[in-house]
């Protein structure tokens, strides 16, 4: 099993590590994302130094930026400092979404049929399409990580923030990932066609993404938003590695948060990765 | 084939009245049963959409069989699936070797999903592209290779496991007539020299005629019949024989004496007769024209077709199942056959 595992996993990131193409395009968009919500979206830059004829100086305006950092933003040095724990989630679901294409892409052009025909597990061709997809998505997380730890006016890391937040941050992102990666993978190797996985990721991934705290604080957030972010895995995922982020050093508190944020993307790994075994089963046994 | 009949004779490939329904009511395949022994090339010759990729497709654990038993390397098809996964090779009909990986690598990957101890592995990937003649394209990408090359690969990547069985999803698909005789050749010496047991389809007649031991014309999911093709051929009526005499008496009655000689006819000094044999026959016939005192001044004889047979048994020949674009091969095989 975990030959067969590695065996197909392997495949697929050869062809993954031959092909720049594929792998420039989601660094590109990393930097986009970063360059462009980080700075130019930054509502901090946006108050006005003139309100009604009153003139605010520029003490006041820092301090009016520096209140909204630690009570809108969480306490981040800079919008980017926020804002990147989002952006690496919003890049892991959209990679997740649609590293399904080359699964469709196997199944179109008969290899899995090759894999079918083979002794080998239909729980090995799953988890092997749920391994790849993490793989790919964790590398463009860790580099999104450190373009945005580089960049200039980047993201400025909490006072004391070390390897085990480091681990602990990347940690949470995993988890999101892994599950994310379940559900995408049996929803890939369920479908006939690219158009129909199009379709149906197009559909899923806007509203999954925009009902999570990973572009917005939830401040903002009407109360019927508000319990849907709450129970969005993404919001778990992106709230604890951003607090760890920000942060660095966490107080027992912020500790407790990050562990129930922990336990629930654990469970709800878990639980995707069981339903989507089992969809993943139904669709590949024989017709 | 007196070495068959010594070898102890196993049915490896046992199929009872196999039926594929593809709701809602495509009938790919309706109750076919055959029966493939130890050692034996067994083909389905079949037009387009005839339902052969389908029972390859049910006998290698594709496709769900909608009614019907099937037995491959003494397994259940439907009950022990996995067993027949481990004694199974397919070649599918598609190509499936990855473009992206080079040659060498698809077959390594193809090795370890058949579970090739590692130390094994690359001998045998390295024999069997000494065998398919891919040595020096091994360490190229699959994106670079044509498509000959590519079903070499993909024939290759079915035995990397040295199956007990080979199913072969028309083995010879767009591949041009000098190819295909190469691909003819692996395949019998495949069969000979590992004693291979292989159930392949084809539209092609000249290839299920020169490659199988027996063949199955199969027709909308039926099959029509199912003999040796010189049997299939014999029935027909055998072949046709053209005797040009010199003057001397009227030999219509010795002909028709002569054992399996039917329909004799004359015109002039030239004769005409049907026998299922034409080998047999010819020693008799020289000996009692000899005998005679007559010499025989032209002498000629033509083996019927698959393509006669195929008409007989579904109403149509080949030529007109094929598309357009085929159609100029089976002139082709026509040509050579005659
Ligand atoms: N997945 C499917 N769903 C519905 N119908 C199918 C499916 N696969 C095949 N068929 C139908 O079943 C019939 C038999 O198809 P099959 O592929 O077995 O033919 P074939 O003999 O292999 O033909 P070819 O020479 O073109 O490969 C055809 O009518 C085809 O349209
Ligand atoms: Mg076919």
């Amino acid at each position: 099993m975990f030959g067969d595992l590695a065996a197909l996993t392997g495949r697929a990131l050869r062809k993954w590590i031959r092909n720049p193409a594929a792998v420039l395009p989601g660094l590109f968009t990393a930097v986009f994302y970063l360059a462009l919500f980080g700075n130019s979206f930054n509502p901090t830059s946006l108050i006005p130094s003139n309100i009604g004829g009153f003139q605010l100086t520029t003490a006041e305006l820092e301090q009016i930026r520096v209140s909204i950092l630690s009570q809108t933003f969480g306490g981040a040095a800079t919008y980017i400092s926020y804002l990147t724990a989002g952006i690496i989630s919003l890049i892991l679901v959209f990679n997740m979404a649609f590293g399904g294409i080359d699964l469709v892409l196997d199944r179109q052009l008969g290899f899995l049929n090759t894999l079918l025909t083979a002794p080998i597990s239909r729980a090995s061709i799953y988890f092997s399409g749920v391994a790849q997809n993490m793989v790919k998505a964790m590398t463009l997380a860790l580099l999104t990580f450190l373009i945005a730890v580089v960049l200039p006016n980047g993201l400025i890391l909490g006072r004391g923030f070390g390897v085990l937040d480091f681990l602990g941050a990347m940690g949470a992102f995993a988890l999101l990932a892994f599950a994310l990666s379940c559900v995408f993978t049996a929803l890939a190797l369920s479908v006939k066609s690219i158009d129909s996985l199009v379709a149906i990721v197009n559909f899923a991934t806007f509203p999954l993404v925009f009902t999570s705290t990973a572009l917005f604080p939830e401040g903002g957030f009407p109360s019927w938003l508000l319990s849907i972010s709450n129970v969005n895995p993404i919001t778990k995922a992106t709230d604890a590695a951003r607090l760890l982020m920000v942060n660095g050093i966490l107080s027992s508190a912020q500790l407790t948060t990050f562990a129930w944020d922990g336990v629930y993307l654990l469970v709800f790994a878990v639980a995707m990765a069981l339903l989507g075994y089992l969809a993943a089963n139904r669709a590949l046994s024989p017709k | 084939m007196p070495e068959k009949l010594v070898r102890k004779v196993t049915a490896v490939i046992q199929a009872e009245n196999l039926s594929k329904l593809y709701p809602p009511r495509t009938r790919a395949v309706e109750g076919v049963s055959f029966k493939v022994d130890e050692g034996e090339v067994f083909g389905f010759l079949g037009p387009n959409g005839a339902g052969k990729t389908t029972t390859i497709k049910m006998l290698t654990t594709l496709a769900s069989i909608t009614s019907g038993e099937a037995k491959v390397a003494g397994y259940d098809v439907k009950r022990e699936s996995s067993s027949v996964r481990k004694s199974i090779g397919v070649v599918p009909q598609e190509l499936t070797a990855d473009d992206e990986l080079k040659g060498i690598e698809n077959l390594i990957l193809s090795a370890r999903l058949h579970h090739v101890p590692r130390s094994e592995s690359t001998k045998k990937a390295q024999d069997l592209l000494k065998l398919f003649d891919l040595e020096e394209a091994a360490q190229r990408r699959v994106r670079t290779y044509s498509g000959g090359m590519r079903r070499r690969l993909q024939m290759a990547m079915g035995l990397v496991h040295s199956p007990k069985v080979m199913f072969l999803d028309e083995p010879t698909l767009g591949l041009d007539i000098q190819t295909r005789t190469k691909v003819w050749d692996y395949i019998r010496r495949l069969n000979k020299e590992r004693g291979l047991t292989v159930f392949m389809t084809t539209h092609y007649l000249e290839e299920a005629d020169g490659l199988c031991d027996r063949i199955a014309i199969i027709d909308h999911g039926v099959i029509k019949v199912s003999d040796t093709p010189s049997h299939l051929k014999e029935k027909i009526g055998g072949d046709v024989l053209t005797i040009g005499l010199s003057d001397g008496e009227d030999l219509t009655q010795f002909f028709n004496s002569v054992p399996d000689v039917s329909d004799v006819s004359r015109e002039g000094q030239v004769y005409k007769m049907k026998i299922p044999r034409t080998e047999r026959a010819l020693p008799t016939i020289i000996e009692g024209v000899t005998k005679r005192g007559l010499k025989i001044t032209e002498i000629s004889f033509t083996k019927p077709t698959l393509d006669e047979v195929f008409l007989e048994v579904t109403g149509r020949t080949m030529r007109e199942e094929e598309g357009v674009q085929e159609s100029w091969i089976q002139n082709v095989n026509l040509e050579r056959a005659t």
